[in-house]
């Protein structure tokens, strides 16, 4: 909901004679940034806001497991052979033999984590410790809650993957019109106009938002996009030139894959790989290992290996159940199309730096759900300016905006007690009560201060209980620093709650300037 | 499969450990940098470059800032803007590879950007001065359900197709290796997809947008399709 605000106070001979773009098509594309912003408003939010929350998945998983051990130092060859060995054993007990995954301590997640599934879709996950035993399943369902939310919104994965992907495209598209809405771009490049009145400095704060993080939230939103419709895309080609079998087409660009046969075979050791990976580039670190039908005549290894200096985790190298190359991905210093393969989710999430990268991008992912919350404030202001007040809107959209805070927390605080299942029932259920709450109340002033209070105290709840249930027990620093920041979040939301209603404030003043 | 604990079991992991001797050399053992991942290594000289680095976004911003909000525009000084924007770049590109110096040159400058503007935000009295009278509006158009339905239907069902369409084209069609044409190809969609959305919703003419998406679906599937048909 982009505005063109810059003429404000300024004098006629001041402003651009002959503007950038002609007003008729700035307004036509107005029209447009409006319908679009307001059709996919809530959805563009929830996954933004879950969105900024993801960047910190990993240390989530840190947080609601922290007596799991840590790596503390190189992951030796035998510690990777005994955690294939233990893994291997642990998915036969499970019933879930098929693909199973090591994944090395690195600057994302300091954790030694050995994870098996399933076509079926069952799957275990255990960290290791040093040595490459088995030591803690994993158990964390308000970070399973909070990914599979942001990816799939809870709904069937193929659904739920596409109406994310088209959210994401939604949110370009909105990118794209709000440029075009905006053709004083550069001379309100700078412009943070406060207190004059609520509709100027809503749309301040939405342009200066909005432009300065362009690249990111272009970036952001087209990669998302993309992982989401992966699915639909590959699809279609596949139907043009695969007959219609999609796993060949994701073996063209994911490599080859592992034939299914349940004829048993000696599970292959990856240090010979390893080596002859570093024989051609000595730098290779290994990251991840995956075993494609492990323990079968037709498996596979892949192995992710990152040389220094790339944004993609890694590079793939793949080698079948003798230990016989064939080939790699080139992810890191192959085409152009495998380059950007190998950075689409590093650069979605942030994952490809240390803390400092993730809270940068946290920073930047909050502006962008500011710039979706006053994007429809911006509308229901103008409807207000123009003596049409959508009363009924206005404390919808205020239930959306802090209603949903108050929703994820409500639910990190319910995942101290009870599963990832149950947590969606959390979820709709909060969601749903702050909507019905925001109908019965008069004002969206009302519904905003009691959901941004009912979020403090529910984060600091949540802080409180952590910390009591895991004092003296964590090893793992990420617990403290996450309980401290949820308090800071509390006491954040607290502020808000009891700050003065700006617009009423604005509205005496004005009068009594009359 | 191999199950836990029986002698194919053991086998199995007896012959990973034979094999693994003949790799001991590989890790020395995969070393400690291992453990640091992603994070590089800091240097007296890297950190200086860094600050630099930092302080020409700064200062390009700033520069940038002098000549927009000025009365006049000065195309000298926004050169310049550019110019130490594009130079920190280059410095940072010293510390680290050049694609993590664009990465975290563009955060920077976001982030900088971020900053000034917050630091340089005006307080202004209220007046009773609606603001409806300070902005350019979104163009007044008669609307009804039928024509919001046929605008969604357009913007996300025929735009999409034809996004798609483009996107499948491209990566059965273009003269390149099969993971940059599909993979590109893939790219393309939401981008595509987007600007017709944009095109779409903003277009009053909704005939016009109609018969141009439905042309560029059927020439970007057929496209796509012919290989597949005159092979048949």
């Amino acid at each position: 909901m982009n505005e063109m605000t810059s003429s404000a106070g300024r004098q006629p001979s001041q402003v651009r004679k002959r503007p950038l773009l002609p007003p008729k098509f700035v307004q036509a594309m107005l029209a447009g940034h409006s319908a679009l912003g307001l059709a996919f408003a809530a959805l563009i939010y929830i996954v933004c806001l879950t969105g900024t929350l993801s960047v910190f998945l990993h240390d989530f998983h840190r947080w609601e497991q922290p007596d799991a051990p840590l790596a503390s130092g190189p992951i030796k060859t035998e510690a990777i052979a005994e955690a294939t060995r233990a893994g291997h054993a642990q998915a036969v007990a499970d019933n879930v033999a098929q693909d199973l995954f090591l994944f090395l301590p690195s600057a994302l997640s300091p954790r030694f984590l050995v994870t098996y599934f399933n076509d079926a879709g069952k799957e275990g996950e255990w960290v290791a410790d040093n040595d490459g035993r088995l030591v803690t399943r994993v158990v964390s369902p308000w970070s399973e809650f909070l990914a599979h939310l942001h990816m799939e919104l809870h709904l069937p994965r193929t659904w739920g993957l596409f109406i994310v992907g088209l959210t994401g495209v939604a949110l370009l598209s909105s990118l794209i019109s709000g440029l075009l809405a905006h053709p004083r771009i550069f001379k309100d490049a700078f412009a943070l106009r406060w207190g004059r009145s609520k509709r100027l400095q809503q749309a301040d704060l939405h342009n200066r938002l909005g432009v300065w993080a362009l690249p990111f939230h272009v970036v952001v939103s087209l990669t998302g996009a993309l992982l989401g419709l992966a699915t639909l895309i590959i699809g279609v080609l596949a139907l043009a030139a695969y007959n219609g079998d999609s796993e060949k087409a994701f073996a063209t660009i994911l490599g080859p894959r592992a034939a299914v046969t349940e004829e048993p075979a000696p599970v292959p050791d990856v240090a010979p790989m390893v080596a002859s990976v570093q024989s051609k580039a000595p730098n290779a670190e290994l990251v991840a290992v995956h075993y494609q039908r492990i323990a079968t005549s037709g498996q596979h290894v892949n192995l992710t290996m990152r040389t220094p200096g790339h944004l993609a985790f890694g590079n793939t190298y793949y080698f079948d159940g003798n230990g016989k190359p064939l080939g790699d991905g080139g992810l890191e210093v192959g085409g152009i199309g495998q380059q950007i393969l190998g950075v689409l989710q590093p650069l979605h999430f942030g994952w490809f730096g240390g803390l400092g990268t993730k809270v940068i991008y946290a920073l930047l992912g909050l502006a962008m759900t500011i710039v979706t919350q006053t994007g429809v404030a911006i509308w229901l202001s103008r409807r207000r300016d123009k003596g049409l007040p959508a009363e009924k809107w206005e404390r919808l959209w205020s239930a959306v905006t802090w209603g949903q805070p108050l929703a994820l927390a409500a639910c990190a605080f319910a995942s101290l007690f009870i599963g990832e299942e149950l947590l969606v029932v959390v979820y709709l259920a909060v969601t749903l009560a702050t909507l019905v709450l925001a109908a019965g109340v008069r004002e969206a002033a009302t519904v905003r201060r009691a959901f941004q209070g009912l979020s403090a105290v529910a984060l600091a709840a949540v802080a409180v209980l952590h910390f009591n249930r895991w004092h003296g027990l964590a090893s793992d620093p990420a617990s403290a620093w996450i309980d401290g920041s949820l308090l800071l979040a509390a006491l954040l939301f607290a502020l808000l709650a009891f700050q003065p209603n700006g617009e009423a404030t604005r509205n005496q003043a004005a009068k009594a300037a009359l | 499969m191999i199950i836990a604990g029986t002698p194919q079991a053991t086998r199995s992991a007896a012959l990973c450990r034979d094999q693994k001797d003949r790799g001991t050399r590989l890790a020395a053992d995969l070393r400690e940098v291992q453990s640091q991942g992603n994070v590089p290594i800091h240097t007296p000289s890297m950190t200086l470059l860094v600050i630099c680095a930092i302080a020409l976004i700064v200062a390009g911003v700033l520069l940038l800032r002098a000549s927009w909000r000025g009365a006049r525009r000065h195309n000298l000084i926004v050169a310049f803007g550019w110019l130490f924007i594009a130079a920190s770049f280059v410095v940072m590109s010293h510390t680290m590879s050049a694609e993590r110096a664009a990465a975290y040159g563009i955060l920077a400058v976001s982030l900088a950007a971020y900053a000034i503007v917050a630091i340089s935000s005006e307080v202004r009295k209220p007046n009773s001065r609606s603001s409806a009278q300070l902005s350019l509006e979104p163009e007044a158009r008669p609307t009804n359900w039928k024509r919001a339905i046929a605008k969604s239907l357009l913007a996300i069902v025929l735009a999409g197709v034809a996004a798609i369409g483009i996107g499948v084209a491209f990566a059965v069609a273009m003269p390149m290796g099969p993971h940059d044409r599909i993979v590109i190809g893939a790219l393309l969609v939401p981008i595509l997809w987007g600007g017709g959305m944009a095109w779409t919703l903003a277009d009053a003419k909704l005939g016009r947008a109609t018969l141009i998406l439905l042309a560029i679906s059927a020439l970007s599937y057929a496209i796509a399709f012919l290989p597949k048909v005159l092979a048949a």
